[in-house]
């Protein structure tokens, strides 16, 4: 039999992945191409970044890792770069989550676009500094932005639809124990 | 679980930071592997695409035919308007294609005269396109073309109507072709009817650039742009678009390729493939003035005896 608990945990990292995957498929459909069209909002570091201050135990930081990657190498994107700082920004937010703490909305958006920022920031810094010639910042920027407002649906859907949600004190696991 | 996880702090806690630390260090390198030797990580990108993407298939060509379908609908509500449009323009078209008809009639006349044999090397593969890039950054499309079917890196590849990019990046089954407008394009071209050499260099912009022309005065927007098959690139002649005098002075080409609907791609056989041999080989400017014609070896052994 297999613990409640373990079994949860992996069903959502399975469903992160797939999520993953269908991002991947709707962005590699050739619908548009043409170039100068406006980038879409980064999904993936959205729903990580939701999901991580609901439940950090779902995503460990080698999950973060292999997901990334897979979508830096698919979206042909140069490899390991954002996968690092989506690692560290998640990190980050990791460690100021507080557990158990019922959190307004508002400086969590706060505290996650910050990071998201900084994220993008970051990337384009260093890309410019290597001279990758596909760096465009203004793209980036306005990537960044897109991704900060998409971050409210994002926290919605883990919320309803996923039903990742914040373990509260009073909440006992599936066991019947105290988490 | 809450009596326990004091004890467990001291020792995951540093082992976890290490274990990050570790792996954000190894995907840092990853990125300066790639950028540093780029083709070695670009082939692994290349395998793994070509690994996975076939794989969506099934999915991709159907999704993609259904949601253009849907745009055909909307295009509907102009659907007397653009009749008219196509009315007019039909008739246009059928005083051009008379006298098409007899320029080739002509021609064929003229070939024949003159015992011309078109380049057989000059066939084509057509691929259909699975997927694009998937990045606002980068302008590439995936086709359903690759070792399998002979594809070679560096082909040209057309849509019909003109020069779409070039394939780099070939997987078994799959192959990766870089368009014009991406940022890691540049195509020798030559602009008629001036003649002038010019570079066209992708800029992610919807027109790309035309850099290193030789002497711009003599470039007019409207002037055809074609690949000059310099450099052994491409054949020379494919039609590549129209100069046009970009929003910022500049001179830029627009494509002929129809760039909203890439759907078949037509990939030209048209070079055994450039293999670099040596390390950072020199390039040095071809002297001045025409080539000497190669001496047959043994029409110099005659000569120096």
């Amino acid at each position: 039999m297999v613990d409640p608990l373990t079994l949860d945990r992996w069903l959502h990292r399975l469903i992160f992945g797939a999520v993953a995957g269908v991002v991947v498929f709707v962005q590699i459909l050739p619908l548009e191409t043409r170039a100068e069209i406006l980038p879409g909002p980064e999904w993936m570091l959205c729903l990580t970044f939701a999901w991580l201050q609901r439940r950090p135990d779902y995503l460990p930081p080698w999950l973060i890792a292999c997901v990334f990657l897979m979508l830096d190498l698919l979206l042909m994107r140069p490899p390991g770069l954002f996968t690092a700082l989506a690692l560290m920004g998640a990190e980050f937010l990791r460690a100021r989550q507080q557990v158990s703490v019922e959190t307004p909305f508002g400086p969590e958006w706060m505290l996650t676009g910050g990071t998201i920022g900084g994220v993008f920031l970051v990337y384009g810094m260093v890309l410019a500094l290597f001279g990758v010639p596909e760096m465009q910042f203004g793209l980036l920027a306005v990537q960044a932005v897109l991704t900060v407002l998409a971050y409210p649906l994002v926290a919605l859907a883990t919320r309803y639809l996923f039903m990742v949600r914040r373990v509260t004190p009073g909440d006992l696991d599936p066991r019947g124990l105290r988490r | 679980m809450a009596a326990d996880r004091n004890s467990e702090l001291d020792y995951a806690r540093p082992i976890r930071r290490i274990l990050i630390g570790g792996l954000v260090f190894v995907l840092l390198a990853v990125f300066v592997l790639w950028r540093v030797d780029s083709p070695r990580v670009e082939r692994f990108r290349a395998a793994l695409v070509d690994a996975v993407v076939p794989s969506f298939d099934w999915a991709l060509v159907p999704v993609t035919r259904t949601a253009r379908l849907i745009e055909g609908f909307q295009s509907y509500a102009r659907l007397a308007e653009q009749n008219q449009e196509l009315r007019r323009e039909l008739r246009q078209m059928m005083a051009w294609k008379e006298a098409a008809l007899q320029l080739e009639q002509e021609n064929a006349k003229l070939l024949d005269l003159n015992k011309v044999r078109l380049d057989p090397r000059l066939t084509h593969v057509t691929g259909v396109v699975l997927a694009d890039s998937g990045s606002p950054f980068r302008q590439s499309v995936l086709l359903n073309v690759g070792a399998r079917d002979g594809i070679v890196d560096g082909w040209a590849t057309t849509d019909g109507l003109g020069l779409v990019g070039r394939i780099a990046g070939v997987g078994k089954t799959t192959s990766r072709v870089i368009l014009l407008t991406d940022s890691n394009s540049r195509i020798p071209v030559t602009i008629q009817p001036s003649g002038q050499r010019a570079v066209l260099a992708g800029d992610n912009s919807v027109a790309p650039l035309l850099d290193f022309i030789e002497d711009p005065a003599q470039v007019r927007p409207g002037d055809r742009v074609v690949s000059s098959g310099d450099g052994g690139m491409f054949p020379a002649g494919l039609l590549v678009g129209h100069v046009a005098l970009g929003r910022d002075q500049r001179l830029r080409a627009r494509l002929a390729a129809e760039y909203d609907r890439l759907e078949f791609l037509r990939v030209l056989r048209s070079h055994a493939g450039e293999v670099i041999r040596d390390a950072g080989g020199l390039v040095v400017p071809a002297p001045i003035g025409p080539a000497p014609a190669p001496i047959p070896a043994a029409a110099q052994e005659a000569g120096d005896g």
